[in-house]
C-alpha cells in the first residue's frame, strides 16, 4: 500500500481499500503491442498518475477503462463494496460539456435514474444542486450562464461535478485524461484543488499527463509507461523532476540549458514600436538575428494573441515595424509568409496545420514553387523527395508523409510544423506554445532545433505559458501583464520563479 | 499509403469496393438492364443520347464542385443555370443581338453572379449555404421577369447548332464536357492552386496561417463555377432550342448528388472531377435502365435521392473525423497533443480506410 501525500487528507491510509485491479493488460496493433501486460492498482482515497510519451500506451490504457477499445489480453477487476460495484468515471480531455449550456444543465445531461425522462425540470432545486456539487470543488462560481463564459478551470470543475454526481457511494474511481492540457498554471490549481477533495471523499483517482511538474505535485504514487510497458510504479515522494524523466525517457536527458556556445546575434531582423491590437497595448521590440526572445505572461495578459499580432494574422498597429530592414505595416499572413516570417501557432491541429491532408502537404503548403514546373504544374516526384528528407530529418514518426496530419501523435504533429516553417529559412520565427502537448523526447528534440536555428542567425520569438521552457530557450524574456510589457528579464535575473512573479505581479518592486 | 507499399497492395486499394464502388455499382446495373431488356438498353442510339443528355449535367457538377473544393456550398447552381439559359435566349430575341454577343454576355453574367455571392460569402461573412440559397431566389426571380415565366422562342439558327452539332458522332456538349473536366482536374490535382483550394476548403484558418489566400481563393472559385454553370445554361438553350425557364433549377439535385458521390470515389472523401464524371453516368445509367423498363418519370428523382443518401453514408468514415475536428474547434481552449493513436495508426486493422488517406 502507498502513503498518502499530504496534499490528500483522507489518503489511502492502511485501511484503504483497493477500488481496481488491471492486471497483465495486453493490446495489439498491427506491427506495435500497444500494452505489453500492464497493470494497475488503486486504493481509495489514493491519487495514482499515469505518465509516458505519446504512443507509450497511456492513452491505450485510457480508451480499454472507458470502455471505447477492447484488450486483447489481461483482467480489469473492480471491486465490489456493501454490494455496489465501484464504477469508473472518465473525463476526458475535452471534457465532453456542452458549452452553449450552463453549467447547471450540463450537469443535467447525465441521465437521473430515479426520475421519469420526461418529467420536468426542477429549476430551483437543480440549481441548488449544481451550486452544491460545485462548492464541494472549490470556490463556487456562476452556474446559469453558458459554461463557454466560464475560466477553462471552472469548467473542468464542472466536469468532475458531473462524474461524481450521483455516485451511490464514494468509492468510485475517477480517470482524468490530461486534464490540465488546456489550462493555464493558476487553474491548473483549482483543477487540483477539487481532484484532491474527490480523494479525501473515498475515490480513487487516475490522472494521466504530460507535465511532470503537476504529476509530482498531485500524484500519491506514479506509474511510468514506455513502449506498451510499465517501467516504474513509485510513490511519489520517492522521485524528483530528474529521475522522473529519466523513467519516462529511458535515458539520462538533461532538461536544463547547458551552457552552449554563445550565439552571435546580427542585424536586427525584426524591429516593432508601438503594435497595438487586441490584448496588447504599445509593444515594442527589436529581435536580433540570431537572438532568442520570450514573452511571458498569464493569459490575457497579451501574450497569448502578440504573435498572431506579428505575423498578422489578426488586425494590428503599429508605429513602426520593419522586417530586415524594410517597413512592413499592412500585415497578412500570406505577405508575412513572403517575408520569411514564419508563425508556429499554439493551437497547431486547428491553426497550425490542415489536419486532414497527409503530412507531405502541410509541409510544403507555405512556399510551393520549388516544386512548380513547366505549366505551372507541382512537380510531385521533387515533393516527395522533400516531404521524405524532412521527416527524416525533423525524427517525424512514423517517416510516413503520406499520413494523414491527424494521425500523427501530438509530439510528432509539432514536428511536422516545424519543418513545414523551418524548411525556407525563415528570417524570423514565431513560437507560440511551441511545446505544448508534446511528449518530453519531442520536446527535447524542438528545442535543439529551436537552438540550432538560432545559431544559424534566425531571430526567435517564444510566447509560452511555461516558464521553465522560456528559461530554456531564451536569451531574454520580456514579461506582459494587462497588456504590456512590465518587465525584461536576462541573464542571471532570468529564472522560472522570477518569471512567474512578475507574470502575476507579485513582486513589489518593478523595475521598468 | 506510403511508397513502400508493394504494388499488389496498392492495386488491391485502388481496385477496392470502398474507392471505386461506383464502378461495380455500373457494372451491376449494366449487367442487369442488359439481361432484363437487352432490346433496348443494349441499343446504340440509347447511349449516345445517355453520353450526350448527361454532359451537361457533369458541366453544372463540375460548377458545384470547384466552390465546394474551397468550402463553399453553391445552392444557386441550378438558378444560375436557368437564368443564363434565359438571357441568352431573351438576349438574342428581344434585343436581336447576334448569338456570339448573347453567349458572352451571359458568361460574363454568370462570372459576375459568382463574383456577387463571393463577395457575399466572404466579405459580408455569411454562411455560404444561406448565402446561395437567397442568391438563389432571387435568381429565380429574375428569370421569371425576363422571361415571364414562358419559353423563349425564335433562337437563330448558327445558336441551335452549338449543342446539336456533332463531330464523329459525339456532339459538342461531349467534347466540351471532356475539356472542362481535364482542365479543372489539372488545375486541383495538379497545380499548386489546386492544392491551396483543397487546403482552404478544409481548414480556412490552417491554410490562412499558412499563407494561403483563402478569401481570393473562394471568390475565384465561385467565379469559376458561375462561369460554368452560365456556360451549362447556355448549351441547355441551345440543345432544346428554346429559353425554357424550368429545366436548369432542376439540375441542382442532380448536380450536387453527383459531386458528393463523386466524392467518395477514387479519392478517398476528396471533391474530384472523375468521380463526380462517373457518378453523373453511373446515376443516368440506373435511370436510364429503369425507365426502360417502365418506370415512370419520378423515379429519376427517387434514384437521385437515394444514391445521395447511400453516397453520404459511404463517406462517413471521412466524415466522423472531420466531425471530431469540428466538435474540438467549437469547444475553447482545447488546445491538446492528440496523441489518442499510438504511433502504429489502429485504423491500420482495416487497411481499406487506411487506403484513402
Amino acid at each position: 500500500m502507498t502513503t498518502a501525500s499530504p496534499e490528500s487528507p483522507a489518503g489511502g491510509g492502511p485501511h484503504a481499500v483497493r477500488l481496481l485491479r488491471v492486471t497483465d493488460l495486453v493490446r495489439d496493433f498491427p506491427g506495435l503491442r500497444a500494452l505489453d501486460g500492464v497493470s494497475v492498482e488503486i486504493a481509495s482515497g489514493e491519487i495514482v498518475a499515469i505518465v509516458g510519451h505519446n504512443g507509450s500506451g497511456k492513452s491505450t490504457l485510457v480508451k480499454i477503462l472507458a470502455g471505447v477499445d477492447a484488450a486483447d489480453g489481461g483482467r480489469v477487476e473492480l471491486a465490489e463494496h456493501e454490494g455496489t460495484r465501484t464504477e469508473l468515471h472518465v473525463i476526458h480531455q475535452d471534457l465532453g460539456l456542452v458549452s452553449e449550456l450552463t453549467a447547471v444543465e450540463n450537469l443535467r445531461l447525465a441521465p437521473d435514474p430515479s426520475r421519469s425522462r420526461l418529467a420536468p425540470h426542477h429549476r430551483s432545486r437543480e440549481r441548488d444542486h449544481a451550486q452544491t456539487l460545485i462548492s464541494r470543488f472549490g470556490t463556487p462560481f456562476e452556474v446559469d450562464v453558458p459554461i463557454a463564459r466560464l475560466a477553462p478551470a471552472q469548467r473542468s470543475v464542472v466536469a468532475i461535478a458531473r462524474a461524481l454526481d450521483g455516485w451511490k457511494h464514494d468509492r468510485n474511481v475517477l480517470i482524468l485524461d490530461e486534464p490540465t492540457e488546456a489550462l493555464h498554471a493558476n487553474e491548473v490549481d483549482v483543477l487540483f484543488g477539487a481532484v484532491r477533495r474527490a480523494a479525501a471523499t473515498g475515490a480513487g483517482v487516475l490522472f494521466i499527463s504530460h507535465r511532470l511538474d503537476e504529476v509530482l505535485e498531485l500524484a500519491d504514487r506514479v506509474i511510468v509507461l514506455r513502449n506498451g510497458r510499465k517501467v516504474a510504479d513509485l510513490p511519489t515522494r520517492d522521485l524528483d523532476h530528474e529521475t522522473l524523466v529519466t523513467h519516462v525517457t529511458g535515458s539520462d536527458l538533461h532538461q536544463r540549458p547547458e551552457s552552449g556556445p554563445k550565439r552571435v546575434l546580427g542585424k536586427i531582423a525584426l524591429d516593432i514600436v508601438g503594435l497595438t491590437g487586441p490584448h496588447v497595448h504599445g509593444f515594442d521590440l527589436a529581435l536580433r538575428e540570431g537572438e532568442v526572445v520570450g514573452v511571458a505572461g498569464v493569459l490575457g495578459s497579451g501574450r497569448d494573441t502578440l504573435p498572431s499580432l506579428v505575423f498578422g494574422a489578426v488586425p494590428a498597429s503599429a508605429e513602426s515595424f520593419r522586417v530586415a530592414g524594410r517597413d512592413y505595416l499592412r500585415r497578412s499572413p500570406r505577405e508575412s509568409v513572403r517575408r520569411g516570417v514564419a508563425f508556429v501557432a499554439g493551437d497547431r491541429v486547428t491553426l497550425g496545420a490542415v489536419a486532414t491532408m497527409n503530412a507531405r502537404e502541410n509541409m510544403t503548403l507555405p512556399d510551393l514553387r520549388p516544386f512548380t514546373g513547366r505549366f505551372g504544374a507541382l512537380r510531385r516526384r521533387a515533393e516527395r523527395a522533400t516531404a521524405g528528407d524532412l521527416a527524416r530529418r525533423y525524427d517525424v514518426r512514423p517517416p510516413a508523409p503520406e499520413q494523414r496530419f491527424a494521425q500523427f501523435s501530438g509530439g510528432n504533429q509539432q514536428k511536422i510544423v516545424f519543418a513545414k516553417w523551418l524548411r525556407n529559412e525563415p528570417r524570423v520565427l514565431l513560437l507560440e506554445e511551441p511545446t505544448q502537448g508534446v511528449d518530453i523526447g519531442a520536446k527535447q528534440f524542438i528545442y535543439s532545433e529551436i537552438d540550432a536555428a538560432a545559431s544559424r542567425g534566425m531571430a526567435v520569438l517564444v510566447c509560452s505559458s511555461d516558464a521553465k521552457e522560456l528559461v530554456r530557450l531564451c536569451d531574454r524574456v520580456a514579461v506582459m501583464r494587462n497588456g504590456e510589457v512590465v518587465n525584461e528579464l536576462s541573464g542571471e535575473g532570468l529564472t522560472e520563479s522570477a518569471l512567474v512573479a512578475e507574470g502575476y505581479g507579485l513582486t513589489t518592486t518593478i523595475t521598468p | 499509403m506510403s511508397s513502400t507499399d508493394s504494388i499488389a497492395t496498392r492495386w488491391r486499394r485502388a481496385l477496392s469496393f470502398r474507392n471505386i464502388s461506383a464502378i461495380y455499382i455500373f457494372i451491376v446495373i449494366f449487367a442487369t438492364f442488359s439481361i432484363v431488356t437487352p432490346e433496348t438498353f443494349l441499343q446504340e442510339g440509347v447511349w449516345r443520347t445517355l453520353l450526350d443528355a448527361q454532359a451537361i449535367t457533369v458541366i453544372a457538377a463540375i460548377g458545384v464542385m470547384i466552390p465546394l473544393t474551397t468550402g463553399s456550398f453553391n445552392l444557386a447552381i441550378g438558378a444560375e443555370i436557368g437564368f443564363a439559359g434565359i438571357l441568352v435566349a431573351v438576349l438574342q430575341v428581344k434585343q436581336d443581338m447576334p448569338f456570339i454577343v448573347a453567349i458572352s454576355l451571359t458568361l460574363l453574367a454568370g462570372a459576375f453572379i459568382g463574383l456577387v455571392s463571393g463577395l457575399i460569402i466572404t466579405k459580408g461573412r455569411i454562411d455560404s449555404f444561406v448565402a446561395t440559397l437567397g442568391l438563389s431566389s432571387i435568381l429565380l426571380a429574375g428569370l421569371a421577369w425576363m422571361s415571364s415565366s414562358k419559353q423563349v422562342i425564335g433562337l437563330q439558327d448558327g445558336f441551335r447548332e452549338i449543342a446539336t452539332s456533332t463531330y464523329f458522332g459525339i456532339t459538342v456538349p461531349t467534347y466540351l464536357m471532356v475539356v472542362l473536366a481535364l482542365v479543372v482536374w489539372y488545375v486541383l490535382e495538379r497545380t499548386p492552386v489546386g492544392r491551396r483550394m483543397y487546403a482552404a476548403g478544409y481548414n480556412p484558418a490552417g491554410a490562412r496561417l499558412a499563407g494561403v489566400n483563402v478569401v481570393v481563393l473562394r471568390i475565384s472559385a465561385l467565379v469559376a463555377g458561375g462561369i460554368i454553370a452560365a456556360m451549362a445554361g447556355v448549351l441547355l438553350t441551345s440543345r432544346l432550342n428554346t429559353g425554357e425557364p424550368t429545366v436548369g433549377p432542376g439540375l441542382l439535385l442532380p448536380a450536387l448528388t453527383a459531386v458528393f458521390l463523386g466524392s467518395t470515389q477514387l479519392a478517398g472523401g476528396r471533391f474530384n472531377v472523375w468521380g463526380t464524371v462517373l457518378a453523373v453516368y453511373v446515376l443516368a445509367t440506373g435511370i436510364k435502365g429503369l425507365q426502360l423498363v417502365g418506370a415512370q418519370p419520378w423515379i429519376s428523382d427517387l434514384f437521385n435521392g437515394v444514391a445521395l443518401l447511400s453516397a453520404v453514408g459511404l463517406s462517413q468514415w471521412e466524415k466522423t473525423a472531420a466531425r471530431t475536428a469540428a466538435v474540438r474547434r467549437a469547444l475553447p481552449f482545447t488546445r491538446q497533443g492528440d496523441d489518442t493513436e499510438p504511433p502504429a495508426e489502429p485504423g491500420d486493422r482495416s487497411p481499406s480506410v487506411v487506403a484513402h488517406r
